[in-house]
């Protein structure tokens, strides 16, 4: 299933056919409107993003909690930010999701290192 | 005319060390390796990277201590996870240690599986990440192996004797810092790029031929490296001078204090020189019978003799170590016992010497260790560094000028109670 997701997102008929859509999308879903990140959403409550969190540069943390209680206090006040100060899509790029990747990567290799059955030497892998 | 010197000690050297062979790859990397590594099966990589804590400078102080512990870390090919478990299921050890001259990375493994580390170390070289997460635990490293170099007053007056005689380059403390201006990943990569070009980077190995090797390293990545620095600043540094008569105080109220005094000389000679010295017991029953050796046994404290050779400069001298109370006496008796006995030695005490430094020269050759430590010396063409022997009439001339010259000295005592140098009459 997984197999025949990746072929469809590769699919460049399909991405033609949505990168229209994509944009109205994002601005849709409103989190622009708060002044938040995609990034910022991730559910954070993972032993994997945590680690990542704890690899940000300190730049990135203080804009990512600035962004946070912003959000926060706007949400509570039923308010949105001026239009002006919605993030543009330039800003909203993925500065967490490469490190959640290596970080998951890590943890796979570790598991699978864990859980060897064989004790073949490997030897020789580039 | 000196390179020309110290190629032809080179030479000597390698044809001296059974099994030595040497060879260098397109980009002109060194490689050095001696078949004889050993029992069969067992083999021996390293990556020797002349980058020691001589090249550091002010703005880069303990970037060769960060370099040397980001060793068989996190690169663009494979985690520190996967090499670490990889050389465990390999039954390889890994280690990375730090000189004054070079930073090494070793592996040491069975033969079959030296393909795999030879591509290992070229990873390390070349494709290290240098992350920030990764720096903060490096730096918790470094800072207890500083910490505990601090903690160890014999570490302190040995590095000591190098701060007064070389004061920069060779100088330069092998550890860290407080508060060293390295404190990012981004620095120590600085470090590694100026250091890593092919003129600088030697491969090492036991228990394969120089050939071989060579093709291993062709085939890794190090085959990339320029030859020439990438950036500006990474050439040789000045070469080392010795400056004597300055003294390095280290203050401590401990019960025992320490003394290093240190005579600058040639580093093929500085290990004949220290068993001139002759502090060292080589009968079981016996103090030994050079001057030196009685002193300290009559007297009731130690007196280890030491030396040191780099590619370019030798130190050699005494280490005193006595009951606080007693250490200025100590000193001043040791020091004129040197000067007594010592600048113009006795024919039959240069015999002596002669002979213990050659047991000892291939003594260290019988051991992996040592033969590492020629075949470095050999392939970055630092021959001065190698455990050599020499001759009678030579090792008097060495005495007479070493000896005979004024000395720099390190105290790790209270300064009420310790000797200085100018003061000892050299």
């Amino acid at each position: 299933m997984e197999a025949f997701a990746r072929a469809v997102q590769k699919n460049s008929a399909f991405r033609a056919l949505c990168r229209p859509l994509a944009s109205t999308w994002v601005n849709l879903s409103g989190y622009r409107r708060l002044g938040l990140r995609y990034d910022d959403l991730l559910r954070e409550e993972t032993p994997i993003i945590q680690e990542a969190i704890s690899r940000l540069p300190r730049e990135e943390v203080d804009g990512r909690v600035y962004r946070h209680k912003r959000a926060f206090q706007l949400s509570l006040s039923h308010a949105e930010l001026p239009r002006s100060e919605w993030t543009k899509p330039q800003d909203d790029y993925a500065y967490l999701q490469p490190i959640i990747d290596e970080v998951a990567a890590e943890h796979a290799e570790r598991d699978a290192f864990n859980s060897m059955a064989t004790t073949t030497t490997t030897t020789t892998k580039k | 005319m000196l390179a020309a010197g110290r190629l032809a000690g080179a030479r000597a050297y390698a044809t001296a060390a059974a099994g030595v062979s040497m060879a260098s790859t397109a980009n002109g990397i060194r490689v050095a390796a001696s078949e004889a590594g050993g029992r069969a099966g067992l083999a021996s990589v390293s990556l020797v990277v002349n980058a020691g804590a001589r090249f550091e400078t002010a703005a880069s102080a303990g970037a060769a201590h960060f370099l040397k512990a980001f060793g068989f870390r996190n690169t663009q090919e494979r985690t520190s996870f996967r090499t670490i478990r990889e050389a465990e299921l390999n039954g390889a050890t890994l280690t990375a240690e730090a000189t004054r001259e070079n930073i090494t990375y070793r592996v040491q493994c069975f033969a079959d599986a030296l393909p795999y580390f030879v591509h290992v170390l070229a990873e390390v070289a070349t494709a290290t990440k240098f992350a920030e997460h990764e720096f903060r635990d490096v730096a918790r490293t470094v800072r207890l192996e500083a910490l505990t170099a601090r903690a160890d007053p014999v570490a302190l007056a040995l590095g000591g004797v190098h701060q007064a005689a070389f004061r920069c380059g060779l100088g330069n403390a092998l550890h860290a810092p407080v508060g060293s201006p390295v404190a990012t990943s981004d620095a120590v990569r600085q470090y590694a790029h100026v250091a890593l070009a092919a003129g600088r980077v030697a491969v090492v190995g036991t228990g394969i031929s120089a050939d071989a090797l060579a093709k291993l390293v062709g085939e890794s990545r190090l085959a990339e490296l320029p030859q020439a620095p990438a950036a500006a600043g990474g050439d040789q540094p000045a070469a080392a001078s010795f400056v004597g008569g300055t003294q390095q105080m280290y203050e401590t109220a401990g019960p025992v204090a320490h003394y290093a005094l240190a005579f600058g000389c040639e580093p093929r000679s500085a290990h004949a020189l220290a068993a001139l010295l002759g502090t060292q017991r080589r009968l079981k029953w016996s103090g030994g019978v050079s001057p030196l050796a009685r002193l300290a046994a009559a007297e009731g404290f130690s007196a280890d003799a030491f030396s040191f050779a780099y590619s370019d400069a030798g130190l050699v001298g005494v280490l005193v170590a006595a009951p606080a109370s007693q250490i200025k006496a100590a000193v001043q008796k040791t020091a004129a016992v040197i000067q007594r006995d010592l600048a113009k030695p006795a024919p039959d005490a240069v015999q002596r010497a002669v002979a213990a430094a050659a047991v000892d020269a291939d003594d260290a050759l019988a051991t992996h260790a040592g033969q590492l430590r020629v075949l470095e010396a050999a392939a970055l063409g630092q021959a001065g560094a190698a455990p050599a022997h020499v001759d009678a009439a030579a090792l008097g001339a060495a005495a007479a000028a070493a000896f005979g010259s004024r000395p720099v000295a390190a105290a790790v005592a209270l300064p009420q109670a310790t000797a200085y140098v100018d003061t000892l009459g050299f």
